[in-house]
C-alpha cells in the first residue's frame, strides 16, 4: 500500500526555482549585486508616495468642494478665501521662519565645529523605520532637490555630531548608511584607548572590542573620534560609554551610546570636496 | 491561472507584507514579528497547489524581495521551499484540524523569521521573538485562514 498520498508535484522545476534562488540571496549578501536596484526601487517608492499623497489631497478638496451648497459657497467664498490665504500666509511664513532658524543655527554648529563654509545642508526625506528599530541595516535618505554632486563616503554631520556618511545617490535622493548599522565601521577614541567600532544594528548604539588590560575608561566617558580612517574628523565628540561586559576572560565589549539621535534631526550636513580632511 | 488571478494573488501577498511593515514597527517592541505576508502566502498555495507551483512561487518571491526584502532571493527561496513541502503534503493537510494547520503554518512562519533574523540581521536575533511569534502567528492563521477562504470564494 502506497504511504504517500500521490501528488503532481514536479521536483525538477522546484530544484531549479530553488537553486536559482539560492545563487540570487548568495550574489546579493556577499557582493551587494542587486544593491542598486533596491536603491532604484526605494526612491521610486519614495517619489510614488509623493506624488500620491498630492493626488489624493487635490481629489479629497475636489470632492468636498463638490458637496458644498451652491449658494453658501458663492456667499462665503470671498470671506473664506481671504480667512484661508491670511492663514496660510501666517502659517507659510511661520513655518518658513522656523525652517530657516534652523537651518542657520544647523550652519551656525556646522561652522562652529568645521571652521569652513563649504557645508551643504539637507532636508530628511525617509527613514527606513522598519529596519531602524529591529535589524541591522540603518538606513536614511536625504532630499537632493538640486542634484548637487555628493560623493561616496562622505561624512553627515546632524545636531551637533556625526550620524554616518554617503552611501550612493539616486535621482533627487542621497542614501546615508547611519553609524548604527552593523556594516558601519567609525574609527574612535577615548583617553585610553583607540578602537574601530562597528554599529550595533540597534537604535544610537556601537560597540567595540578591546583588551581588559589596557582598559580604564567607566561607565559615561566621552568617547570621540579618531580620524584614523580618513573620512571622519578627529576629535569630534561621538557619544559615551554606556555598557562595558566580558567576552572572554581578556576581551570586553565596550558599547557606545551615539549623541545624535537621527530621529531628532531634520537637517543634514555634508561637507563638499574642497573641504575634505 | 489567468493572468489576472495571479496579479490578485500577488496584490494580496503584497498587502500582507506592507501589513507586517506597518505594524512591525509597533510589535516589535513587544518581541512580536507578525507575518501577514508569508501566511497569505501559504494559504494561496494550500488552497490552490495546482495553480500556485515553483515558477508563480518565485515570481511572488521575487516582487516580494524587491519591494520588502533586504536582500534578492531570500523571499524567493523560502516561498519556493515552502510552496514545494505544502504540494507534497497537502492531501494529508486537508484532513488536519485548524489546531494542527495553524501549527504548522505558524512553525512554518517562524522557521522564515528565524532564518531571516539569522541571515540578515544576527545581532537581533532572539528566541523570545519566536516563542511569542509563533504563538501570535498561530492565532492569526485561523483568522486569515477563514479571511482569504471566504476571498477566494468570492474571487475565483
Amino acid at each position: 500500500m502506497a504511504r504517500y498520498t500521490p501528488t503532481n508535484t514536479p521536483i525538477r522545476n522546484y530544484a531549479i526555482a530553488f537553486f536559482l534562488s539560492v545563487f540570487f540571496l548568495y550574489a546579493d549578501i556577499s557582493s551587494q549585486t542587486f544593491a542598486p536596484l533596491r536603491g532604484i526601487i526605494n526612491a521610486s517608492s519614495l517619489y510614488v508616495q509623493v506624488i500620491s499623497k498630492s493626488v489624493v489631497e487635490n481629489i479629497s478638496f475636489t470632492f468636498s468642494s463638490l458637496k458644498q451648497n451652491k449658494y453658501l459657497l458663492q456667499e462665503n467664498k470671498k470671506l473664506r478665501e481671504q480667512t484661508l490665504q491670511i492663514g496660510l500666509k501666517d502659517f507659510i511664513e511661520k513655518k518658513d521662519n522656523e525652517e530657516k532658524t534652523q537651518v542657520i543655527d544647523f550652519t551656525d554648529t556646522l561652522f562652529s565645529v568645521f571652521k569652513s563654509n563649504g557645508i551643504n545642508v539637507f532636508k530628511i526625506a525617509s527613514i527606513d523605520l522598519k529596519n531602524y528599530f529591529c535589524c541591522s541595516s540603518h538606513k536614511i535618505f536625504l532630499h537632493n532637490p538640486n542634484k548637487i554632486k555628493i560623493e561616496k563616503n562622505f561624512p553627515v554631520f546632524a545636531g551637533n555630531s556625526f550620524v554616518g556618511q554617503t552611501k550612493k545617490t539616486y535621482m533627487n535622493f542621497i542614501e546615508v548608511i547611519l553609524l548604527s548599522d552593523v556594516e558601519h565601521v567609525l574609527p574612535i577614541k577615548s583617553d585610553f584607548f583607540y578602537c574601530d567600532a562597528g554599529g550595533r544594528g540597534k537604535p544610537m548604539l556601537i560597540s567595540c572590542k578591546l583588551n581588559d588590560k589596557d582598559f580604564k575608561n567607566q561607565i559615561g566617558d566621552i568617547v570621540m573620534t579618531s580620524g584614523l580612517g580618513g573620512i571622519f574628523l578627529k576629535d569630534i565628540e561621538i557619544g559615551f560609554i554606556s555598557e562595558i561586559f566580558p567576552i572572554t576572560p581578556d576581551e570586553i565589549e565596550v558599547v557606545i551610546t551615539l549623541k545624535t539621535n537621527p530621529l531628532d534631526e531634520n537637517f543634514y550636513g555634508i561637507i563638499s570636496r574642497n573641504n575634505e580632511i | 491561472m489567468k493572468f489576472n488571478h495571479h496579479l490578485i494573488v500577488l496584490s494580496s501577498i503584497i498587502f500582507g507584507f506592507w501589513l507586517d511593515d506597518y505594524l512591525n514597527q509597533f510589535s516589535i517592541k513587544y518581541f512580536i514579528e507578525l507575518n501577514f505576508g508569508f501566511l497569505i502566502f501559504t494559504y494561496w498555495v494550500f488552497a490552490m497547489p495546482e495553480k500556485i507551483q515553483s515558477l508563480a512561487a518565485m515570481l511572488y518571491g521575487l516582487a516580494v524581495d524587491l519591494f520588502f526584502s533586504n536582500a534578492i532571493g531570500f523571499n524567493m527561496l523560502f516561498f519556493v521551499a515552502t510552496s514545494y513541502v505544502i504540494h507534497l503534503y497537502v492531501f494529508r493537510l486537508r484532513i488536519f484540524s485548524y489546531f494542527q494547520l495553524s501549527v504548522f503554518f505558524s512553525g512554518s512562519s517562524t522557521f522564515y523569521i528565524a532564518c531571516k533574523y539569522l541571515l540578515l540581521s544576527p545581532y537581533n536575533y532572539s528566541y523570545y521573538v519566536l516563542i511569542l511569534s509563533f504563538l501570535i502567528n498561530a492565532i492569526l492563521w485561523v483568522g486569515i485562514y477563514l479571511m482569504m477562504r471566504a476571498f477566494r470564494r468570492k474571487i475565483f
